[in-house]
């Protein structure tokens, strides 16, 4: 512990002390409060041109839906994205520090960011963290090497696939994958086969619904489509409204105007340099 | 900074007052290369000669002119690695800002943090003040800015300036030449025409930089295909 005035937080690393803490809550019966985590089907595939993202956007409290139209493709570089599975805190955090890093770095190479520098940033930091910061991603994109797609687990460990899944929807969205895919898709094809597998994933699992956002990133060029398909509109709309009657009848209206407390002085003494 | 040896600050005040070593640093920005700034109406155009030492350099490898963000950029004048170490950290600064509010860190800002960075290095252990002046240039929402910071740690807002070798020779050309109400196109033309006053030998696009920002708040180098049409007079 130091004794000076100023917390000085220790270096590197998440810090494990209030583990045991928790360990000992639980026992007795005081669990921690469950995160918001997106529930999620994320989805990617690389086309003849480049890649395409696709993500649902229902964000889950449990078994609450807690936001009916989340986004989940977070933007990395003007020609990377990332869409991200897991605590959404994780995923929104981690995403933001390595589009920070990527900036600093395009600032100093004068060059684009490439599709693995990214994968690598993000895979270090998961690493080091252990598997802790539970974040699942899918990144995507096109840089001067060509169109790259990688899946990177909460543990660091990364893959690279022409087409890829990840979260709780995943296996549904991976059999509309593994049943269509072929190389050489063409752009219409590509977002049709995204937006099948993503609504493959909203019908069929619980932590996945709402809409559908598709990316396409091409050479020198990105489409960010956000909501680009609502299979789940609200059908039932009340035309008329609501009224509800009147149940406590107004007796007095009585309006006092607040007086002013300050006296303002124009033109005092002005401040010495 | 305080390695043990050197705890104390070689930057120690004179009897007269005076820190002698940012006066030192202020004679180490004097004698580089001459350096300017103009705020038009509708954007800042910053200017710098670019000698090198030798023919055989590779200029396009020299970049004096650089950009912080998207829409702010800096020019300088004295040590070319004190530039470099400032452009780092300030844009390090810049980031983080961003980070933190999800804005575009406004030009005051941006000067004010690096100029607290340069005023460090004036009342820290074992270190020696920064030998440069930078002026900064920058389009934000109040409009286009141009600030000039010192050694010291001190900035000022301008609307046009110069420092290094030629600096008082260029300050009188531009007040002479300076409008309020000018746009930018007439600033760039200023910029070339004081650069050229000053200049020993012949001047080209190749012994220059040139570097604007307008109205679209893109901070970017002049490619100095209009630098004959300017230079003609």
């Amino acid at each position: 512990m130091s004794n000076s005035a100023i917390d000085v937080p220790s270096r590197g690393g998440f810090s494990f002390d209030l583990c045991r803490r928790n360990d000992m809550l639980a026992k007795k019966g005081v669990n921690l409060p469950s995160f918001r985590k997106t529930g999620t089907t994320i989805v990617g595939l690389i086309f003849q041109d480049g890649v395409i993202l696709g993500a649902d956007t229902r964000a889950t409290e449990g078994p609450i839906v807690c936001d009916k139209n989340c986004e989940k493709i977070h933007y990395m570089a003007p020609n990377i994205y990332c869409c991200g599975a897991g605590t959404a805190a994780d995923t929104e955090a981690v995403t933001d520090m390595v589009s920070s890093q990527l900036q600093l770095h395009r600032y100093h190479t004068g060059r684009e960011s490439r599709v693995v520098t990214a994968l690598t940033l993000l895979k270090k930091h998961l690493f080091n963290y252990q598997g802790y910061v539970q974040a699942a991603l899918v990144l995507g994109g096109v840089d001067c090497t060509g169109p790259h797609l990688h899946t990177i687990y909460p543990h660091g460990s990364t893959d690279t696939l022409p087409f890829a899944t990840m979260g709780s929807g995943s296996l549904a969205a991976m059999a509309m994958f593994e049943s269509k895919y072929k190389e050489g898709l063409t752009k219409d094809e590509g977002i049709q086969l995204v937006v099948d597998a993503i609504c493959s994933g909203i019908f069929n699992d619980l932590g996945s619904g709402s809409n559908v956002d598709v990316c396409v990133i091409t050479k020198g060029h990105k489409e960010y489509l956000r909501n680009h398909l609502l299979p789940n509109p609200r059908t039932f709309v009340n035309a008329k409204g609501y009224s509800f009657p009147k149940k406590t009848e107004v007796l007095l209206t009585k309006i006092t105007p607040l007086r002013e407390r300050v006296e303002v002085v124009e033109g005092g003494d002005a401040m010495e340099e | 900074m305080g390695d043990s040896q050197y705890s104390f600050s070689l930057t120690t005040f004179s009897p007269s007052g005076k820190l002698v070593q940012i006066e030192h640093a202020l004679t180490a920005v004097g004698s580089g290369q001459t350096s300017l700034g103009i705020k038009a109406s509708n954007g800042v155009v910053i200017a710098t000669e670019k000698k090198l030492p030798s023919i055989l350099v590779d200029e396009s490898s020299v970049h004096k002119i650089q950009s912080l963000t998207p829409n702010i950029g800096v020019v300088y004048s004295g040590m070319g690695p004190d530039f470099r170490v400032l452009v780092r950290k300030s844009r390090k600064q810049a980031e983080q800002y961003h980070r933190l509010y999800k804005e575009p860190i406004p030009v005051t800002q941006l000067v004010r943090e690096t100029a607290a960075v340069m005023q460090e290095f004036t009342q820290s252990g074992g270190v020696r003040p920064f030998g440069v002046s930078l002026l900064v240039a920058g389009y934000d929402d109040k409009g286009p800015q141009l600030y000039q910071v010192d050694p010291s740690g001190s900035y000022f807002s301008w609307k046009a300036s110069a420092m290094g070798k030629n600096v008082s020779n260029a300050k009188t050309f531009l007040e002479k030449r300076y409008v309020e109400e000018m746009e930018l196109d007439d600033a760039v033309h200023t910029a070339i025409l004081t650069l050229k006053e000053g200049f020993e030998g012949q001047i080209s696009e190749k012994n220059i930089e040139i570097g604007i920002i307008g109205e679209k708040k893109e901070f970017r180098q002049v490619a100095l295909f209009i630098f004959p049409l300017c230079v003609s007079a």
